[in-house]
């Protein structure tokens, strides 16, 4: 079967096109789908397999990032995000779909075995530098986390382009929760440490850590590990042409050859759900 | 929790003030005027207008006066919008609102910001007032300390607009003396001049015309205010180009030649394009549309255009720049039948941001010019998610008396549509029905055209500012792309200079007519008269046209989208330009007299070639200082601050970014997008700008920009055979008056830019496929007159066959040998190094021999030999050689690799040492190839100038020398440090 991939659009969501090139780059069959005709009945959620938020400026960021799209989906898609939750089908929000999936509460969501019930526990707050910045990152993945999207990957270079990415937990006990689970699943790390050794609980300085994330988190799963969201964005790696270091001939190469030896190292992230859909049906 | 709003403003106000504040704390402000309870909305407060985790919210009260501010300010200051101006929070704000309580439709918000500032020492808060809020759109209230202390803080009401006064509407009588004539043109903003005048005075007196108008119950023998307000914005300068078209008499003092231009436009730029157009089939749609159409595969066709948004931008940075963005995006959904924005491009002329000096009256300073306009612009790209690949900032003290801001955009679209039309051609028949779509008609934004065609006063008019709204323009353009692959279009233009009149009007030439109610435009306020409907230039606006059998498919597709789509008009094959406000014809123009009407400009052109003292080199120089201060100066310095601040990287397509090299601080030369998702068929985009070369010449200084748009591009790996041009003039304005006694002169210089504009465009087979002109770029008049030195922005757009095989500035690896391809010349005229000897002593000048292009041709084929070598794999180093000359090219290089070079200048030219080292000759680049590719590489350019300059070395250290004469030595950091310092202007991250 070929999973069927629902990439939402509309009010200001902009990366809809290279997200839904990336998951028919890995296998999948992908549709942007405005997110009215998920709330007027056009389009049913329950007939796709995978649902990506992409990033993008929805309602330009206005009363803080994501919270009016996130708004929206939780009032009016509530019923139907909650079927797909529990039916076990992967979400993933990249940088404004992150923060969608934040304030909507599906991230980090509920304590294992609990439906989604919608209440924000989180928060992405403004960058500390005051400043919107576009700037490849290094990052490092918990390998112990659940999150499905991020089986087998160590570290991958990929830009953040975003001015509320600090990530935040409103006490050290919820946060410290969240690492006990493995749902700090994604991590800033600083590049000239070995690979595999960059996870740190110390905050980075900037521009390592590009936004004074605690922990220096990027992303974070729900309790499944189907649901995930980060903040950069592994689309804009999906071909190693678009690595800063491809004119030096250092651009890493990615783990499959969906550009033959072009694969850059982001598109993994989104062959494993596939290859995840594929397995689980 | 830290409150980064107001860090942001501490350290701004350190940055470019020297002002330590302790602390500021920010408040974010919501009015609401609705049904709703108060205590209903305060219990959805953590819902909408507060974060649960990160913020406190509360309703009906000020935050100020709670325990939360227990420690009491030395002082607060409120801004707020002014009635009226586009509130963008707000109207987010408004659709969150509709979400929790969709039963309150009538419901409006308006958004406010508090900042509290603690240990602010003897900071005057009226002046801090006045840095955080622009007069013409804002307003602001104080507290003082004493305030402070007594708890009076500061409250904004709900900004309500003042009652719009319709006016019925009215006829003018031009039966009248000359005099009064010009003032009624004056007193309207018109900017009709007297013979533009009699041409309409003569149009009424025509018996024929009277007695159709008085078919048709419009008065007989004098306009409507709707027709005289809708000519002045079709023949405005900004709309009708008149200066360009004008027919010139043109003296040459230098060589005795005295002759008659026929439109500048025609001449030089029309004819060559359409020349070149016989010998290739890509060229698909020069000119006549939105933007240039080039085909770039069998299946895509791409497009670009550039505007400039200088006045608005004087007025409010912000907003001016925020409408020149997201305007120029609209010209590209407008083109043919729509084309996709994919790329923005943006080049800002700017006083120098460090000025000392005394700023004329209403002006501001140009580092609150360059925060403004880049926010402007950052904030239009980056909502509208079009990454921001190319660009440019160039500074000089006259760019205070008026900024530029130019804004390009790159477009692709499919080169036939499912159902079969080529994508390009507009296709619209008598029986269309004419939509306006996304934003609503408002009083902000009447006489932007006219306005921008007079030079800028103390009385400029507030209505020419508006800020864009992002959002529902990208609304509006998912909905639009939708329909036209639906098929839907028949033709689509954007509501820019002019609003409907110019966008109906001009589309109304395909079919030969139109008729607009303008009482079923939907309106921003009630009572907007009829002239001010039809010219009113409110934003995100798109007119487009659609078959009746589709209207309701149409209709369908944008209340999925929540666009305003409105039926405004018809189109016919009248001849008639008819518009009418209910059952009441309010102007009844001939189609052909609207467009076609306007007389030519005579005007009269001398050129007698600028006195400049001559640059004299010093005897004796450390030329490791020079570089260093060279790296500073803020032409030349790393605008990485900025740049990073654009999202440059959204669509997944940039294969060459801003900024390049190990550290990713290295100057990019070109951007290169790869559009097509798993495709590696690329696309270079460029420009090239040398304004200060007008101080010698304004012919050189076209050829100049020219060549360094097709040098930055050919460095990354243009296919120089298909690549095509975009030319932007800014000029002051060249019209002989009595406020421009200079005006032959000036209109000299653009006689001259264009003349080498076409001869350069000629030998490089370089179309230029669309264009514009801002030719009112001077402020005051007399003695405190400003104008700009005459700009000509080129910029380019070409093929490339594969971004994997690109090149980038930063060196490699040590052992790389160092080549530069072109030759240096005694050309130190006007270059950036003497402008800095200049400001360090005003003895000396910056006259000279300014950098000249005498055999385009020759250069083109090495550039395509050059360019040949980067397809092949063998050069992936190379780098535009331009202000600073080799020296700073070199530096450039070394920071980006973080990386030492071994140089010696000798043999690479006829110039004296200061020439080759800092000469900014044309026509040459540098280029670093692995050995194992040298032979490969000398091969390729047998034939073309080519001098080896050394080798990348295992070192931090740049050396050059002159033979045996040692000119430079640096440490690559300290040179990284110097040149990314200037324009930091952050204020830190602390």
């Amino acid at each position: 079967m070929v999973p069927r991939v629902a990439v939402l659009f509309g009010f200001g969501i902009n990366c809809d096109h290279e997200t839904k090139a990336v998951f028919e780059l890995a296998g999948a069959e992908a549709h942007r789908i405005h997110v009215n005709r998920f709330i007027s009945g056009d389009s049913q959620l329950e007939d796709f397999d995978i649902l990506a938020v992409p990033g993008g400026f929805s309602f330009g960021d206005h009363l803080g990032s994501g919270r009016l799209l996130g708004n929206r989906m939780r009032f009016a898609m509530r019923d139907a995000l909650r079927v797909f939750v529990d039916a076990g089908k992967p979400i993933i929000g990249i940088c404004n779909g992150f923060q969608v999936l934040v304030k909507t509460g599906l991230l980090p969501g509920p304590a294992a075995g609990e439906s989604p019930d919608f209440v924000q526990r989180g928060s992405l707050g403004l960058n500390d530098s005051g400043r919107y910045e576009d700037r490849w990152v290094t990052l490092e993945f918990d390998p112990n986390s659940p999150c499905i999207w991020t089986k087998g990957m160590t570290r991958m270079s990929c830009p953040v382009r975003h001015g509320e990415g600090k990530y935040i937990m409103p006490t050290p006990q919820a946060l410290e929760a969240l690492s006990t689970t493995h749902q700090l699943t994604v991590r800033y790390v600083d590049p000239s440490t070995e690979v595999g050794t960059g996870l740190s609980d110390t905050a980075l300085p900037y521009p390592l850590s590009p936004n004074g994330s605690m922990r220096n988190v990027a992303g974070i799963c729900d309790a499944t590990g189907l649901v995930f969201g980060l903040m950069p964005h592994p689309e804009a790696n999906y071909a190693r042409w678009l690595h800063p270091d491809h004119t030096r001939g250092t651009a890493p190469i990615g783990k499959g050859d969906a550009l033959d030896s072009w694969e850059g190292e982001g598109l993994q992230m989104f062959r494993n759900a596939v290859e995840y859909v594929k397995q689980n049906r | 929790m830290r409150d980064v709003r107001g860090d942001v403003v501490r350290r701004q106000l350190h940055a470019d003030h020297g002002c330590n504040v302790q602390r500021v704390r920010s408040i974010c402000g919501y009015l609401i005027q609705g049904q709703t309870s108060a205590e209903a909305i305060a219990a959805r407060v953590d819902d909408l207008f507060a974060d649960p985790i990160i913020e406190h919210g509360a309703a009906n009260s000020l935050f100020l006066s709670t325990d939360l501010f227990e420690q009491i300010p030395d002082m607060v200051v409120t801004v707020g919008f002014k009635p009226g101006v586009t509130d963008n929070p707000g109207k987010a704000a408004t659709d969150g609102y509709l979400t929790l309580f969709p039963e309150d439709t009538e419901a409006k918000i308006s958004t406010y910001t508090t900042y509290a500032f603690y240990g602010a020492g003897d900071l005057d808060p009226t002046w801090l007032a006045g840095t955080l809020h622009n007069g013409l759109i804002e307003r602001a209230l104080v507290a003082d300390s004493a305030a402070c202390q007594a708890g009076t803080w500061p409250a904004l009401d709900y900004p309500t607009p003042p009652e719009q006064v319709f006016i019925q509407p009215k006829t003018i009588d031009l039966e009248c003396d000359d005099e009064t004539l010009e003032t009624i043109s004056t007193e309207g903003l018109l900017a009709l001049n007297l013979e533009e005048m009699h041409a309409i005075q003569a149009h009424y007196r025509d018996e024929e015309i009277r007695a159709l108008r008085i078919k048709h119950g419009i008065s007989p023998d004098a306009p409507t205010d709707v027709e005289l307000e809708c000519l002045a914005q079709t023949w405005s300068e900004h709309c009708k180009h008149k200066i360009f078209a004008s027919r010139i008499h043109h003296v040459d003092h230098e060589t005795g030649e005295d002759t008659v231009i026929d439109s500048l436009f025609k001449t030089h730029i029309m004819t060559p394009t359409h020349d070149m157009q016989k010998d290739v089939d890509w060229l698909l749609s020069v000119f006549h549309d939105n933007s240039g159409v080039i085909a770039w595969d069998d299946t895509w066709s791409v497009c670009m255009k550039a505007e400039t948004h200088n006045s608005p931008s004087a007025l409010d940075p912000y907003g001016g720049a925020m409408t020149g963005i997201v305007g120029v995006n609209r010209d590209i959904l407008g083109t043919g039948l729509g084309a996709r924005p994919i790329a923005n491009t943006d080049v800002f002329c700017f006083g120098p941001p460090n000025w000392e000096g005394t700023l004329p009256d209403n002006l501001f300073h140009p580092s609150r010019v360059l925060r403004g306009v880049h926010a402007g612009v950052r904030v239009g790209g980056n909502e509208s998610g079009i990454p921001t690949v190319n660009g440019a900032i160039v500074f000089d003290d006259r760019y205070i008396g008026k900024p530029l801001v130019y804004c390009g955009t790159v477009g692709i679209m499919p080169r036939h549509l499912p159902d079969g039309r080529p994508s390009h051609i507009k296709t619209p028949v008598a029986g269309d029905i004419v939509y306006m779509v996304g934003g609503r008609v408002g009083y902000d934004g009447i006489h932007g055209a006219t306005f921008s065609s007079l030079e800028l006063t103390e009385e400029s008019p507030s209505s020419a500012v508006q800020i864009g709204d992002p959002i529902t323009q990208k609304k509006m353009v998912d909905m639009i792309l939708e329909a036209r692959d639906e098929g839907l279009i028949s033709c689509i233009t954007d509501n820019g200079a002019g609003g409907l009149s110019s966008s109906i009007g001009e589309m109304a030439e395909y079919t030969n007519g139109c008729e607009i109610d303008l009482a079923t435009v939907p309106l921003k306020q009630a009572g907007l008269s009829p002239w001010e409907i039809l010219v009113s230039e409110s934003q995100e606006r798109m007119t487009v046209a659609v078959r009746p059998a589709d209207q309701a498919a149409f209709e369908a597709l944008a209340h999925l989208h929540e666009v305003e789509a409105t039926p405004v008009a018809t189109f016919t094959s009248t001849g008639m330009f008819h518009v009418r406000y209910g059952e009441e014809t309010v102007a009844y123009l001939p189609i052909d007299f609207l467009h076609d009407g306007v007389p030519q400009l005579q005007l009269e052109s001398e050129w007698t070639p600028p006195q400049q003292r001559p640059f004299v080199t010093p005897d004796d120089a450390d030329h490791n200082e020079l570089l260093t201060s060279m790296l500073q100066r803020p032409n030349i310095a790393s605008k990485e601050t900025w740049v990073r601040q654009y999202d440059h990287e959204v669509i997944a397509q940039t294969a060459i970014k801003p900024f390049v090299g190990v550290e990713r601080d290295g100057p990019g030369d070109a951007g290169v997008i790869a559009p097509l998702h798993g495709d590696p068929h690329g696309l270079v985009i460029s420009c090239g700008i040398a304004p200060r070369y007008s101080d010698i010449d304004a012919g050189a200084m076209a050829a100049a920009a020219i060549d360094e748009a097709v040098r930055n591009a050919v460095c990354v790996g243009l296919d120089v055979d298909k690549m095509a041009g975009l030319d932007n003039f800014c000029w002051p304005d060249p019209i002989e008056s009595v406020k421009t006694p200079d005006g032959r002169f000036k209109l000299a210089q653009l006689v001259r830019a264009n003349r080498e504009l076409e001869r350069v465009c000629r030998a490089y087979r370089l179309p230029c496929v669309s264009g514009k002109d801002s030719m009112k770029n001077d402020y005051g008049s007399g003695k405190e007159k400003i104008s700009i030195p005459p700009t000509l922005l080129f910029s380019l757009f070409g093929d490339h066959p594969d971004v994997r095989n690109s090149a980038t500035s930063d060196f490699k690896d040590a052992g790389d040998r160092i080549y530069l391809v072109g030759n240096s010349q005694q050309e130190l005229g006007a270059s950036e190094l003497s402008f800095m000897m200049r400001e360090r002593n005003s003895d000396n000048g910056i006259g000279g021999n300014v950098p000249l292009l005498l055999h385009p041709e020759k250069n083109l084929a090495t550039y395509r030999q050059l360019s040949r070598t980067i397809h092949q794999g063998w050069v992936k180093t190379s780098h535009d050689c331009s202000e600073g000359g080799l020296a700073v090219a070199l530096a450039e290089m070394c920071i980006g690799g973080r990386i030492g070079a071994s140089i010696d200048i000798d043999g690479t030219g006829n110039g004296d040492l200061w020439a080759r080292l800092w000469g900014e000759s044309l026509g040459r680049i540098v280029v670093a190839v692995k050995p194992e590719h040298e032979l490969d590489f000398l091969a390729t350019m047998k034939g073309h100038p080519t001098t080896i300059l050394g080798e990348v070395t295992a070192s931090s250290v740049l050396e050059m020398v002159d033979g045996e004469t040692a000119l430079i030595s640096s440490d690559v950091n300290a040179l990284a440090d110097a040149w990314k310092g200037t324009l930091d202007m952050t204020g830190g991250v602390a």
